[in-house]
């Protein structure tokens, strides 16, 4: 190396690190926001379709609007009684005015009111809200809150795919312009079914793993053979193709001719499916009016509405772009108060006021940002700071201090249960005995008043209360001595013998502090017990996959009303994950769906005492809401649901600065 | 002088001079020898009294963390809640979040004893009818026992040295100098359960980098050539991973439903695979320079003496190389020390790290900093175990310091 | 420039050879453990899965998985997509994290270096007093404490007792400084000690006795002569320095709600999804290969015995 160079080298190092510095200190700015917030957690889909949790719930309702709202209610009274105390939920018009229900509760009918655009300036009509439910029904949108719509006629028949020889069908051919997607479709051919031809169903051996059991089901099942008599003749709208004439068709023709199938030429389709026009009870009269029939009189189905999974989604935005790309920043068309600006993986989510909401007069918020904020205490810091207007959760260490020192913490009661779940399959927990005693060994008013502070109710009931004209049944109260009586009558006096109990949490100080406590109160028992956390993606799996014997988990209502709590411990319901079956339980949940309002509750009271007997899960409390919300913020109103739609909320005054801009 | 009875042969005098001579040289040669590569370098060191103070104040440690069942405490996992509706409303107390204070505490062994013995009475006196439920009310008794809540699933020698502590201090326990946490535990207590838990991971995983390290590192630096150029590949391959996401990984997959039982069964557990991992991931700073060492010793004559012998490879490096480069392995093995330490704390940060009931610094250190918050400060939660984990890390790096200025000057520079 | 370009190229391929090797074991790995990729709170039918089975070519053989995944990064730079957000590319959150994450380590090592450096240098040249003494003190501590418990702590001090910086967020200069001097903190405490030892070396050798012998003044000895010895082993430090003040940035971009990779990776590693991890690992990898090459070519510049090999 020359030594001109090696003269040059500690000038030219300084240069380079001078330029590094100057690149990483060029931030590019964006103008704050009128209205910042911290939203628990980065929203893994903004698809009304697919999504699930809280955080994407916040987003949704402020990017789409449903056929009604569900708004809280301005109680008189001035800000203490609308922030220290619930207020009522109210629905409220929203595309469509209130329907029109039948006597019988099993007709629905929406009218829709005038100026409901989509933000690219098309109007809401009714076909987007049948194009939106099918979406959502689809077995392959794979939408897990589908089910929400299998109180609707044929909504479940359609989204399990359970066809039986003569009902009409609908066949898609397997021609999609790119075949992951589901929409644009193929060609669809109408038709009735003639009939299914299997292949021999495989049969395992009792080690084989469940997964690999399940691959090869899936698999069975897809070289199924449909004869279909298409009589497609209504050449309309949805491109059916003008056909007649009786056809063969399966998923995977060849596994089908390898699985012996000899009866003539098989076409390739995506799916053979219901006929959703004339099995489904979901109708567009015309442009502005949609008829929802149900299968019996369902007294929450007009909440259902304001509940962001059957939100409609613009259709020509899904064709275009395909899923997930619609939801993208840029392609995302809404219906509701914002349109999304700017999405940045685990810092914020930038909404604006729509131009074209038909209640933009008062929305006033012009500017709100969605911070993917997952720790407590920063978010904590970051409120305190003035960075962030709304926090929607604090650290436990700080509860009790928040609720003596600061006027801007409200803690309201919530349509939620925390709850352990027990694996009913796993000894010695089978024994009922074993888990009456768990449960009168927990001291649940201890960790409410002592650990949580928050005001938390300790639960004795699934239920949560609040819910008006239901009775919740209880479970017995705490009482070591019983518990000790049950644990020696189930064989293990004094925890003799006892196998090690495992409590699984998803990683959180919380969930691990009360674990802690409870694993204490059942070392009293002489029950050893351990403790392992995982993170939710991992716990999840193990949740749904039922490796585990007694998990933490935690329940919201959907809807104001004790079904949503009741329906999940049905027998294999899709949120039982227990592995417990009761037939009573079963028959008092579809009891109760086909009775009078009055009768529904008293019979899922009947069924929530099968569960307060039986045990499979042990209610520990039930939540509150812990929101700090900033006093320069009007128009927010605690909720038994927490909902706090952003269109609500404005600020005073208007534009206080704020720090909040984001590099590049 | 006295005759000797016997006639000496000349031979024999000139022998008995000779080995005179010879035992007089050895002698001197003895004394001479005196000063060894260890004692220099131990005098070295206890000049420097930094090192020699964090010396003394690890060996101390090292003592308390062993001895901890034997010493005054209180239970490092017993919670401290009011409870409304406790069976004896007077055992409980609320000490949650409590300041150091010098109240005193007591186990509740002495209660317990007397309820014992008044059961006991009543059982003697008892007619058969009420036997079978007195003598199941005192089965049940038992788990209240308060030396059931000293520690969680204590081992053999621990139990042993918890009866010897119970018989020698009975009821007396140290108060919460340091305070109590968000469950009323004894913060002090804690710390130093906590300390067996940490000392042992360091340990543990020193110990574990050790061995891989040294026998890798000597290996490849002996054979030379394309082995060696092949093995340091590797190691630089290893290097630029980040282990962080190995460790991540690594013990997702332990933890799985699958592995878990089969592990368990070996008394393997998951601070027993955190601590083999972080071992298995530190070893490759300690192989390099344990290879350049080996390469810079193996020309030495020494050891082309013992090959002229015909002395085997492994003999070579095992007897001749290994203890000539065990200075630089120490000095590294103390600077690994704190950074396993570390690297724990950082694991229990992301909740990675031992599950309760059991306790680590990491865990305490972790807990400390959730309870600073502008809101309320519990300042006694974050600053003790802070400073006995800062003090323990700054004792480490002195005494680490202090070992290489006195092992090997060269290496002041490296 | 010839041997320059041989070294440069050896490196690359030697990054190649690890960053691949690195994506196979991590790729097995991870479908090894990866139970159920589509685990949600509700159980799923077996149709429904299949379908996203197909969709993500889960339904094929593991061999030809990684042979297509393996074609698709090195011919379209395709790092698949995030398992459990909405399908994101992997290449879409490296692109978002990575000029945060490098911003923030810019100028933690900035920080270590000016800060260490100078308070090495005074500590050697006035070795043994008391300004020495709190140094090292403070040096040993910034090792000896984690940087989260240094981060809370700097928290309630700079943001709340005395509020100059804010709390948490990014895109600021005040919003990067907190984070990056603590990040900095632990390195710029090594970087002194270690410039400390090399000076009071340097400063014994016979060149530095002939520069004050030829009338040269303190500050120019010290600053033209001893520093360029002195350095060296900070130098070969940084490599190992880059490296932590990656990893360190994992923990402070969490504190303070930092967009970076750091971030991501967490997360990903975590909620296991690995897609992303794996992406980010291969990054991480690639960052300290570039890292350590710098620091062997700077190594050859300042030291003109050393040759590039």
């Amino acid at each position: 190396m020359p030594p001109a160079i090696r003269q040059i080298f500690p000038y030219l190092a300084l240069v380079l690190l001078g330029v590094g510095v100057a690149w990483a200190m060029s931030f590019g700015t964006l103008p704050p926001a009128d209205f910042t917030f911290a939203n628990g957690d980065e929203v893994k889909t903004l698809d009304p379709g697919i999504a699930t949790g809280s955080p994407e719930h916040r987003i949704l309702d402020a990017l789409f609007e449903g056929l009604l709202r569900l708004h809280p209610v301005e109680v008189p009274g001035g800000a203490e009684k609308n922030l220290y105390e619930n207020v009522p939920l109210k629905l409220l018009p929203g595309v469509a005015d209130l329907p029109e229900v039948t006597n019988d509760g099993q007709t629905y009918t929406f009218h829709f009111l005038p100026d409901r655009k989509w933000s690219n300036g098309r109007a809401v009509t009714a076909p987007d809200f049948v194009f939106s439910w099918q979406r959502l029904l689809h077995p392959e949108n794979a939408g897990e809150y589908a089910y929400q719509l299998h109180y609707v006629v044929g909504g479940k028949k359609y989204n399990l795919e359970q066809l039986e020889i003569g009902d009409p069908v609908e066949v898609e051919l397997y021609d999609r312009p790119v075949p992951s997607q589901m929409y644009p479709r193929g060609t669809m051919i109408r038709g009735k079914l003639a009939g299914i031809w299997k292949p021999e169903k495989p049969t395992f051996a009792k080690d084989t793993p469940a997964a690999e059991q399940e691959s090869q089901l899936a698999q069975w099942k897809k070289s199924f053979v449909y004869t279909v008599q298409a009589e497609t003749k209504d050449v309309g709208e949805r491109k059916y193709a003008p056909l007649t004439g009786t056809f063969r068709y399966s998923k995977d023709p060849s596994a089908a001719v390898a699985g012996g199938f000899d009866d003539g030429q098989i076409v390739q389709c995506h799916h053979v499916l219901a006929d959703f026009d004339k099995v489904v009870g979901i109708r567009a009269l015309d442009d502005n009016t949609l008829q929802v029939e149900l299968n019996s009189a369902t007294p929450y189905f007009d909440q259902l509405t304001a509940f962001f999974s059957l939100y409609p989604v613009c259709r020509e935005c899904v064709e275009k772009y395909g899923t997930p790309e619609w939801t993208r920043t840029g392609h995302l068309i809404g219906n509701g108060a914002y349109t999304l600006k700017k999405h940045r993986v685990r810092d914020r989510i930038r909404l604006e006021k729509s131009a074209t909401y038909w209640n933009r007069e008062h929305v006033p918020l012009e500017v709100v940002d969605a911070l993917a904020l997952k720790s407590d205490t920063t978010a904590l810091n970051m409120y305190l700071t003035g960075q962030v207007d709304w926090i929607i959760t604090v650290p436990n260490t700080v509860v009790q201090q928040l609720r003596e020192d600061r006027t801007d913490f409200y803690t309201t009661p919530m349509l939620t249960t925390y709850f352990y779940r027990v694996n009913v399959n796993k000894p010695p927990l089978n024994d009922v005995r074993i888990r009456r005693a768990l449960n009168a060994a927990i001291n649940k008013a201890l960790i409410c008043d002592e650990v949580l502070k928050a005001g938390q109710i300790p639960a004795r009931s699934y239920v949560p209360p609040g819910i008006a004209g239901y009775h919740s049944e209880l479970t017995g109260d705490q009482d070591l001595e019983e518990a000790r009586k049950l644990l020696a009558e189930a064989g293990y006096p004094n925890g003799k013998g006892m196998p090690k109990v495992e409590i699984l949490f998803n990683t959180n100080e919380d969930h691990r502090v009360i674990a802690e406590v409870i694993q204490q109160q059942w070392r009293k028992l002489g029950i050893n017990c351990e403790l392992r956390n995982l993170e939710w993606g991992s716990f999840l799996d193990a949740l749904s996959n039922q490796k585990y014997m007694v998990s933490r988990s935690a329940w919201t209502g959907d809807y104001a009303d004790p079904n949503t709590f009741l329906d999940m411990f049905v027998t294999d319901g899709p949120n039982n994950q227990t592995g417990w079956s009761n037939a009573e339980y079963d028959r008092l949940i579809e009891a109760a769906k086909h009775v009078s309002a009055e009768e529904r509750l008293k019979l899922l009271s009947q069924a929530e005492r099968i569960l307060m007997d039986e045990l499979p899960i042990l209610p520990i409390y039930f939540y509150v809401t812990k929101n700090m919300v900033n006093p320069r913020v009007k128009g927010f109103r605690s909720n038994i649901q927490d909902l706090h739609p952003l269109d609500l909320l404005s600020v005073e005054p208007p534009n206080a600065p704020t720090e909040s801009t984001t590099a590049r | 002088m006295e005759q000797p009875s016997f006639p000496e042969t000349p031979a024999a005098v000139a022998g008995a001079s000779a080995k005179q001579h010879y035992d007089r040289l050895l002698t001197e040669a003895a004394s001479i020898r005196g000063v060894s590569l260890w004692q220099d370098a131990w005098k070295r060191l206890r000049r420097n009294w930094s090192a020699m103070l964090s010396l003394y104040f690890l060996i101390a440690l090292g003592m308390l963390a062993f001895f901890t069942p034997l010493l005054p405490l209180q239970s490092p996992i017993k919670q401290n809640l009011r409870d409304a509706s406790a069976e004896n409303p007077s055992q409980s107390q609320d000490r949650q979040f409590a300041p150091p204070s010098w109240q005193p505490v007591s186990l509740g062994l002495t209660q317990y004893r007397e309820k014992l013995a008044q059961l006991n009475a009543d059982l003697a006196q008892a007619s058969t009818a009420e036997r079978k439920a007195l003598e199941d009310q005192l089965e049940r008794y038992e788990n209240d026992n308060p030396i059931r809540e000293m520690a969680s699933n204590p081992g053999v020698l621990t139990s042993a040295m918890i009866s010897a502590r119970i018989a020698i201090f009975g009821d007396f326990c140290l108060p919460s100098l340091m305070g109590t946490d968000n469950l009323g535990r004894d913060v002090m207590a804690r710390i130093f359960w906590g300390s067996r838990v940490s000392i042992i991971v360091a340990l543990v995983a020193a110990f574990v980098s050790l061995v891989i390290g040294v026998t890798y590192g000597a290996i490849s630096g002996y054979l030379g050539g394309w082995i060696d150029n092949l093995m340091m590949r590797f190691v630089d391959i290893l290097y630029s991973i980040p282990f962080i996401f190995v460790v991540i990984f690594i013990i997702t997959i332990l933890s799985d439903e699958k592995v878990k039982p089969a592990l368990d069964r070996y008394g393997i557990n998951q601070i027993i695979i955190l601590y083999v991992l972080i071992g298995a991931i530190y070893w490759l700073t300690m192989a390099r320079v344990v290879r350049g060492q080996v390469i810079s010793l193996k020309t030495e004559q020494y050891i082309e003496a013992a090959r002229t012998i015909g002395a085997s490879s492994g003999r070579i490096v095992f007897r001749h190389l290994i203890p000539n480069v065990l200075g630089v392995v120490i000095v590294y093995l103390t600077l690994t020390i704190p950074a396993v330490m570390l690297f724990e704390a950082f694991l229990s940060f992301l909740g990675l790290g031992v599950t309760p009931p059991d306790v680590s610094w990491g865990i305490l250190v972790n807990e400390g900093v959730q309870a600073i918050t502008p809101i309320k400060v519990y300042w006694w939660l974050v600053l003790f175990p802070g400073l006995v984990f800062s003090l323990t890390l700054f004792a480490l790096n002195f005494l680490g310091d202090g070992l290489r200025d006195a092992l090997d000057p060269r290496l002041k520079n490296k | 420039m010839l041997p320059l370009l041989k070294f440069l190229f050896r490196r690359f391929m030697w990054m190649i050879l690890t960053v691949w090797i690195v994506y196979t074991i991590a790729f097995f790995l991870s479908r090894a453990v990866e139970g159920d990729p589509f685990a949600g709170e509700r159980a799923m039918s077996a149709e429904v899965k299949r379908y996203k089975m197909e969709r993500y070519g889960y339904d094929k053989p593991l061999v030809s998985q990684y042979a297509r995944s393996l074609w698709l990064m090195t011919t379209q730079l395709d790092l698949h997509e995030s398992r459990k957000l909405n399908e994101i590319p992997v290449t879409q959150l490296i692109a978002e994290g990575f000029p945060v994450s490098a911003s923030l380590g810019i100028f933690a090592l900035v920080f270590a270096l000016a800060l260490g450096t100078v308070a090495g240098v005074i500590s050697a040249v006035y070795r043994y007093s008391f300004l020495d003494f709190s140094f090292m003190t403070a040096a040993t501590l910034g090792i000896a404490v984690p940087n989260f418990v240094l981060a809370s702590i700097a928290i309630m001090l700079f943001v709340f007792w005395i509020p100059i910086f804010p709390a948490g967020g990014w895109g600021t200069l005040r919003q990067l400084v907190l984070p990056a001097l603590c990040l900095g903190a632990p390195f710029a405490a090594y970087i002194a000690r270690l410039t400390r030892t090399g000076m009071m070396e340097v400063l014994n050798q016979d060149y530095i006795r002939t520069a004050y012998a030829k009338g040269l003044g303190d500050r120019r000895v010290v600053l033209r002569h001893a520093l360029r010895g002195a350095i060296l082993p900070v130098v070969s430090y940084l490599g190992p320095a880059t490296a932590g003040i990656l990893t360190g940035s994992l923990v402070l971009e969490r504190i303070f709600f930092i967009p970076g990779m750091g971030s991501h990776f967490i997360e990903a590693a975590l909620q296991r999804d690995f897609p992303v991890a794996l992406g980010m690992v291969m990054v991480y990898t690639m960052l300290l290969f570039v890292a350590n090459a710098i620091v062997d070519l700077s190594y050859v510049v300042i030291d003109p015995r050393v040759r590039l090999e």
